[in-house]
């Protein structure tokens, strides 16, 4: 299986190390991953933000980028949602685009979705010891069904305790540029996420897209918990933690 | 112009009706012949019992009409309610003052503590009766007394709403004034989201079923 | 209503730092979220469900104008009248013609959001009409020196026991009561009087159907039977996008809307109101009236937000909103709150309106998923916020960073050396720290939290470093 890494901007920026450790993944699994080294940004916040134009120009980027590949693999679920769902939609306008990113579509996965759904990864790296809750982001529940796939992969390996929150599936208050504009609303959804994480005890808070994680991480410390860890999936499923 | 033919037009525009448009109104939708309904295992009877007490309605049962009035004393005696009722006058001539009811066949006023309803017919789906308005069911019987007594006949108890307007388009050449769906006794959950019993309408309803009838 | 949707921001801050909303929206959030989702399981078939609703109203907004005219048909053959009203200035003057008309002197009002749309208890009492409000949450706001409301439901849901047991001692001069039962019975005692000598009952329509002519009222406290079977006039105002085809429409419709509006099974009363008082009969209306009213939505039919009108005033979305969740009704200033209340208050107020609307939302899908008629709630916010772009009403430096993201992520070489500088500037904030505490390029990021540092290089040159295989 030839797979594009599509790092995405945030973990380009952020954390390198989620980047790594999708990679180490994907060919742990057997897949000969190639990272286009122009990749920037799948176009979201410009999506989000009303800019049309600007979110098909990044489409349309990353559709050259990539449709070569048997799959593009995504360590973001919103991302993800963004290249699969949204791009056709964008480029409705122009067909031939449209066809290209229709193509695109079915081969495009979350992390989690491709190592259990098409890789089917029996084996994993990961040897983290201790007690996880999974923080589920909008974008990949509701709009590409992730939901079990995570869990499915950290309950294998031994070390690792799942303990569900309640309210998993609530939003964190992140919304990308929300976070910035209505910082004090943001910081108080977080708020609420971080006292259901904390209800559960568990060691850390694990997720799937980084722009959640940073949130809930940067909530947890200004509110004085320094020893909850916050991970990306990938990184506790490398064996990076 | 008028406001009608201001909203209706704007409204035809943005439809892109043309002005000689010849467009029959098709009350059934092409993909919605039948939309889906949670099933009902069982016995309606059951399920309307059962779905009556979850709405906080009381059920008594007997087998026919004769036992009513003296089910519907024993109520009101075990409720410390006094005997004096109003109700349906298309139920005057049913035995009360056999049973030490005093029974005055009106539709109620502020004042009256109970009223005697029967139902056109009521819907197990959700433990509802539904009851017509009209001369010899006044639709006050049901709503002004804090205390409301159902006589509901078990030969109509149906599964759900769309087979309660099978019956009346079937029984009756147009709809009453008013249909009331009523399911328990009235209440509020506006302050602090908490439910209490009892907000306008009344307070309790207690429904005798009649399975002979 | 007066409109302070501009004030959003300040609105919302001032709902934040307010420690008696904020515990009020803590229980209430539990408890309609999850009632909601017991109730549904009770439908075999939600998805399927929902399905058929947003089918059903679809239908008829395809033809709204020939079912509006179906139904004044069945409703006038039944001795009501129909009128047409373009906004809440005519609704107005429509219900002060019929008080006039009938020598009324004092209204009931059962729950209707368009008399709110429309300030009619303000112009009723300008015309020397006395209005009561009976639905319990709207009594305790209008003696609460007419308060708006902050849900479309649940209209005092922000307000505490202690507060409304405030209230009532010092509106009724009646010993202060704590029980919710005891403080409900003295409301009920306190309006009864009121529905026994009002010469006007004034309600909403839940639906209009078109088949029968019938306005369908769902309540459960039994002030929506007494509105509308005691006085002499009745007057239903709702909007134009209310009608439903069929009476079987109708109970598909409620299977849905008290389980996603409260998470009951149904609601305590469905009244199915046709026409006026019989020769014979003892109670109901001498005369009744329906007011379809346009204030903006006949606007929207045909539009791309034309989804918006499939709304059957459910409160779901509200209720699963994270932001409606954190900062409640009131913030977004206007008789609408959350989700549909940012779709519909530039829409129907104006775009320039009410800018932050559509902008407070994190776009999670929470209220799309149960919506009950799939309204594309978070598509319709996305959709206003291109429109504020082409208007050009966001703030000059904000559309000048989205080009400048935009127009640099276009371009991989100047991206990389944009990026690495960035990286390196941020984790030098750190101070090696592994957290940023004042980020003066985004304070509202850290007003309420800190943000983490970065590693301080970027994934492509680490990559490019390791050289590993590159396409391209």
């Amino acid at each position: 299986m030839r797979v594009g890494l599509f790092v995405t901007c945030l973990v380009d920026l952020m954390r390198p190390r989620i980047g790594f450790a999708t990679l180490r993944l994907l060919e742990a699994a057997g897949c000969e991953v190639v990272i286009p080294a122009g990749q920037t940004c799948c176009g979201q916040p410009a999506f989000s933000a009303g800019d049309r134009v600007a979110a098909a120009a990044l489409a349309k980027k990353v559709i050259a980028e990539f449709e070569g590949f048997d799959y593009v693999v995504v360590p973001s679920g919103s991302c993800a949602d963004q290249i699969r769902n949204e791009y056709a939609g964008l480029l409705a306008a122009e067909s031939a685009w449209q066809a290209r990113a229709q193509a695109l579509s079915p081969r495009v996965f979350e992390l989690t979705d491709f190592l259990t759904r098409v890789a089917q990864v029996e084996q994993l790296p990961g040897t983290f010891r201790g007690s996880i809750t999974y923080h589920d982001s909008c974008g990949g529940l509701r709009h590409l069904g992730i939901k079990q796939q995570p869990r499915q992969l950290l309950a294998r390996l031994p070390g690792v305790e799942l303990r569900e929150m309640v309210g998993a599936e609530d939003c964190c208050g992140f919304g990308g540029a929300f976070s910035i504009k209505f910082g004090a609303i943001s910081a108080a959804i977080a708020e609420r996420k971080c006292d259901k994480a904390a209800a559960t005890g568990a060691d850390a808070i694990v997720g799937g897209d980084l722009g959640c994680l940073l949130n809930i991480e940067g909530k947890l410390r200004r509110l004085g918990d320094e020893t909850t860890r916050v991970l990306h999936v990938a990184e506790v499923l490398a064996g990076d933690c | 112009m008028d406001s009608r033919q201001d909203i209706l037009g704007r409204i035809r525009q943005r439809l892109g009706r043309t002005v000689d448009h010849q467009t029959t109104l098709a009350a059934a939708h092409p993909t919605l012949t039948s939309p889906p309904r949670p099933t009902i295992v069982g016995d309606l009877r059951q399920r309307f019992v059962d779905q009556s007490l979850a709405q906080s309605t009381t059920v008594d049962s007997v087998t026919d009409w004769q036992q009513v009035p003296d089910a519907v004393a024993r109520y009101l005696s075990a409720s410390g309610l006094a005997k004096q009722v109003v109700g349906w006058p298309l139920l005057a001539g049913h035995a009360w003052s056999a049973a030490g009811i005093e029974f005055d066949g009106r539709g109620a006023r502020d004042g009256d503590t109970v009223g005697i309803t029967g139902c056109y017919c009521a819907i197990a789906e959700t433990g509802t009766l539904m009851v017509l308005s009209g001369p010899e069911t006044p639709a006050t019987v049901s709503l002004l007394p804090e205390t409301h007594v159902a006589i509901v006949a078990a030969s109509r108890v149906v599964a759900g709403m769309e087979e309660a307007w099978q019956l009346v388009r079937g029984e009756r050449a147009e709809l009453p004034r008013a249909v009331n769906f009523i399911s328990g006794p009235s209440r509020t959950g506006d302050i602090e989201q908490t439910i209490v019993l009892g907000a306008h309408g009344p307070y309790r309803v207690h429904v005798v079923l009649v399975s002979a009838a | 209503m007066q409109a302070r949707s501009r004030r959003f921001k300040a609105n919302a801050a001032a709902a934040l730092a307010n420690p008696v909303l904020q515990a009020n929206l803590r229980t209430s959030k539990g408890k309609f979220v999850d009632k909601r989702a017991t109730a549904i399981l009770e439908l075999d078939d939600f998805e399927g469900t929902r399905e058929a609703a947003r089918q059903v109203r679809d239908h008829v907004l395809k033809d709204l104008d020939l079912w509006l005219e179906r139904f004044e048909t069945t409703a006038t053959a039944r001795g009501a009248s129909v009128l047409w009203a373009k906004d809440g200035a005519e609704i107005c003057r429509h219900v002060a013609d019929i008080a006039r008309r009938h020598s009324v002197k004092k209204v009931v009002k059962s729950k209707s959001m368009l008399s709110e749309e429309a300030g009619l208890n303000q112009a009723l009492e300008a015309a020397g009409i006395q209005p009561v409000e009976t639905d319990l949450g709207e009594y305790i706001l209008q003696i609460n020196d007419n308060e708006p409301p902050s849900h479309i439901i649940a209209p005092v849901v922000h307000k505490s026991l202690d507060e409304v047991a405030d209230l009532f001692e010092r509106a009724h001069k009646k010993p202060r009561k704590t029980d919710i039962a005891e403080l409900t019975r003295e409301a009920r005692e306190a309006l009864r009087g009121h529905f026994l000598s009002a010469d006007m009952g004034i309600s909403g329509g839940n639906f209009l159907i078109a088949e029968t002519g019938s306005v369908a009222l769902v309540t459960n406290e039994g002030n929506g039977r007494m509105v509308t079977t005691l006085p002499r006039v009745h007057v239903v105002i709702t909007g134009v996008e209310k009608v439903v085809p069929t009476l079987d429409d109708l109970s598909m419709l409620m299977r849905l809307l008290p389980r996603s509006a409260t998470g009951q099974s149904i609601s305590n009363y469905v009244s199915l109101l046709t026409g006026v008082k019989q020769r014979d009969e003892a109670d109901g209306p001498e005369h009744l009236y329906f007011i379809l009213v346009d204030n903006g939505r006949a606007d929207l039919v045909g539009s791309e937000f034309q989804d918006m009108l499939r709304c059957i005033r459910c409160g779901a979305c509200m209720n699963h909103c994270p932001v409606y969740q954190t900062i409640g009704g009131h913030a977004y200033g206007w008789v609408y709150p959350g989700p549909m209340g940012s779709v519909l208050t530039p829409l129907y107020l104006g775009i320039d309106q009410a800018i932050d609307l559509p902008q407070a939302a994190t776009l999670c899908d929470q209220c799309g998923v149960v919506c009950p008629v799939k309204i594309p709630l978070p598509g319709l916010l996305r959709r206003l916020r291109e429109k504020q772009m082409e208007k050009r009403l966001r703030p000059l430096m904000e559309r000048v960073a989205l080009k400048a993201w935009a127009w640099v992520a276009a371009r991989p070489r100047l991206y990389d050396l944009a990026t690495r500088i960035g990286v390196r500037y941020l984790a030098w904030l750190a101070g090696g720290r592994d957290r940023i505490g004042v980020l003066a390029a985004a304070p509202e990021w850290t007003l309420g939290r800190d943000f983490p540092a970065p590693e301080g290089r970027t994934f492509r040159e680490l990559y490019r470093q390791r050289s590993a295989t590159v396409a391209k």
